[in-house]
């Protein structure tokens, strides 16, 4: 089986997300997302979440079967997300997908959702992935890890004390009244502001921090800091603040995953995650990247928030590795470490 | 004759069996309130290779909603793949059926300390189901924490395509906090 065709399923948080691959292109993504029905909470509410996974996912079945001109006969296997993640929206995702696997007799790979983001890279670009240092970030994850091998060779460098870098973005968006999710909200009010306006703190880089934890981040005091600029600056220019606030999350992210790259003698940069869909990171990662010599691989934005796309990817690189599926009896792990690519 | 699979995750049992007619072809449930994920798929495949299939009838609750959808989810997906009908039903009218008395309540453990029920008199359901504190069920004598009857699961008529969910998700809008 030398071109696997694998239809992945991801439901992990809000978007209940069906890919079709095979091999390495790209033939179906389909998302539906109740992220509207959570705004008005301004964060995910888990069980809304999970009610909206089974209501779509039949509906965002046929409609990637249809995308790929595919009927499920023609399925070689089928892979899901098995953690991290909520874990009444995991499982709606993993009944799904079991209940595929059996209907059609075919192998089931229950993979890690942080690995598929970084080889959801593997749909863009032909060339190996590894080795290569990834630069994890999303509402839920910040992390930097050495791949070695995507189907199951993953260190963690590091990672955040606190909050996720999505969450970041989500939290300043609401106490800046700029509505959930926050990252798109920040991206678009700061290309009218200013980066350098305000000088907000970079977690973790004292030169302490970079003896005894160089690539783990911290964002809680920067939250802090500009929630009191905001506090004790009542005519605030909020594109200002916007283009700083990201200016200080996109230039720690950076300066950690550049020096991730020189310590490993890595030259590969993946950045993956919803945050990397953000305008700036990718324009600041360009830059530096080209100066420092580092092969920068980024996702389409499509790509780089949830979906299934890369579930397929991951499970079709599994698949063409020869890796064992997971049994047929296996449970989604909402903690699952992500040093863990496949139950 | 159609060997229907019968699949119900509303208890803290994951319940599957295969039914022909009057024959029950292959029963099996796994106990665990929160061990349905990995519970169905290895009953089925047990089911499986004792027979096929040509239509699956899942219990669509009430019940504690994790577990719930995971045989929902299943079943629906399993259908699609093979291409057979799906039908869902109400899993204490499963388990009502096995009980011989002219009026009782049903009760199945609703979590937070309440239950869902449903009255039934000569064998009907009287009304929808509900969820209360036991305390404030009264009327008739009561029949908790059994599980649904697999046989009369595939009997029941009707088509329930919503999960019975009779709890509204907690989540308080940032408005009104």
């Amino acid at each position: 089986m030398s071109e696997p065709i694998v239809l992945g399923i991801e439901t992990s948080c809000d978007e209940t997300a069906v890919g079709i691959v095979r091999g390495r292109t790209l033939l179906a993504n389909v998302i539906a997302s109740s992220v509207e029905e959570h705004a008005r909470f301004g964060g995910v509410v888990p069980e809304i979440a999970s009610r909206a996974h089974l209501e779509a996912m039949i509906p965002t079945l046929h409609q990637a079967l249809k995308d790929s001109k595919l009927s499920l006969k023609d399925i070689d296997a089928v892979a899901v997300t098995g953690g991290p993640g909520l874990v009444g929206a995991l499982l709606v995702g993993v009944g799904s997908a079991a209940g595929l696997a059996l209907g059609l007799n075919k192998p089931i790979y229950a993979v890690n959702h942080l690995a598929a983001h970084v080889s959801v890279d593997s749909l863009t670009h032909s060339n190996s992935l590894e080795p290569t240092i990834a630069l994890l970030v999303s509402g839920g994850h910040s992390s930097l890890l050495q791949v070695d091998d995507i189907t199951g060779s993953i260190t963690k460098l590091g990672e955040t004390m606190d909050d996720a870098a999505g969450e970041a973005f989500d939290k300043i968006a609401r106490v800046m009244k700029l509505g959930f999710p926050g990252g798109p909200a920040i991206d678009k009010l700061a290309k009218d502001g200013s980066a350098s306006a305000i000088d907000f703190p970079r977690g973790l880089t004292t030169s302490n921090d970079w003896q005894t934890r160089p690539f783990d981040f911290s964002f809680s005091g920067l939250k802090t800091a500009v929630a009191r600029y905001l506090e004790a600056t009542p005519n605030y220019a909020k594109a200002d603040v916007a283009a700083s606030f990201q200016e200080a999350i996109v230039d720690v992210l950076l300066l950690k995953a550049i020096a991730a790259c020189k310590q490993s003698g890595i030259s590969s940069l993946v950045i993956a995650g919803g945050v990397a869909a953000n305008s700036r990171l990718r324009a600041v990662a360009q830059e530096r990247c080209e100066k420092a010599g580092i092969q920068l691989r980024v996702p389409s934005p499509g790509l780089c928030t949830d979906n299934g796309a890369m579930v397929a990817a991951l499970g079709s690189l599994m698949v063409s590795a020869g890796r064992t599926p997971s049994p047929v009896a296996f449970d989604a792990d909402s903690s699952l470490p992500v040093t863990t690519v496949s139950l | 004759m159609t060997k229907v699979l019968a699949i119900d995750t509303s208890t803290s049992r994951t319940s599957v069996a295969i039914i022909e007619a009057d024959t029950i072809l292959f029963s099996g449930f796994l106990a665990g309130a929160t061990a349905h994920g990995p519970s169905l798929p290895a009953l089925v495949q047990e089911a499986l290779a004792v027979s096929g299939v040509d239509e699956v009838v899942v219990g669509m609750g009430p019940g504690p909603f994790t577990g719930l959808r995971v045989g929902i989810a299943f079943a629906q997906s399993f259908a699609l793949a093979r291409d057979i009908p799906v039908r869902g039903v109400c899993s204490l009218d499963a388990i009502a059926a096995q009980i011989n008395e002219k009026d009782f309540i049903v009760t199945v453990d609703a979590r937070r300390k309440e239950v869902y029920w449903a009255r039934y008199t000569d064998g009907v359901r009287v009304g929808d189901p509900a969820v209360n504190f036991p305390t404030d069920i009264v009327g008739a004598p009561i029949h908790a924490d059994l599980f649904p009857d697999m046989q009369s699961l595939v009997k029941l008529p009707g088509n329930i395509t919503e999960p019975i969910y009779l709890r509204r998700p907690d989540a308080v809008a940032t408005v009104d906090r």
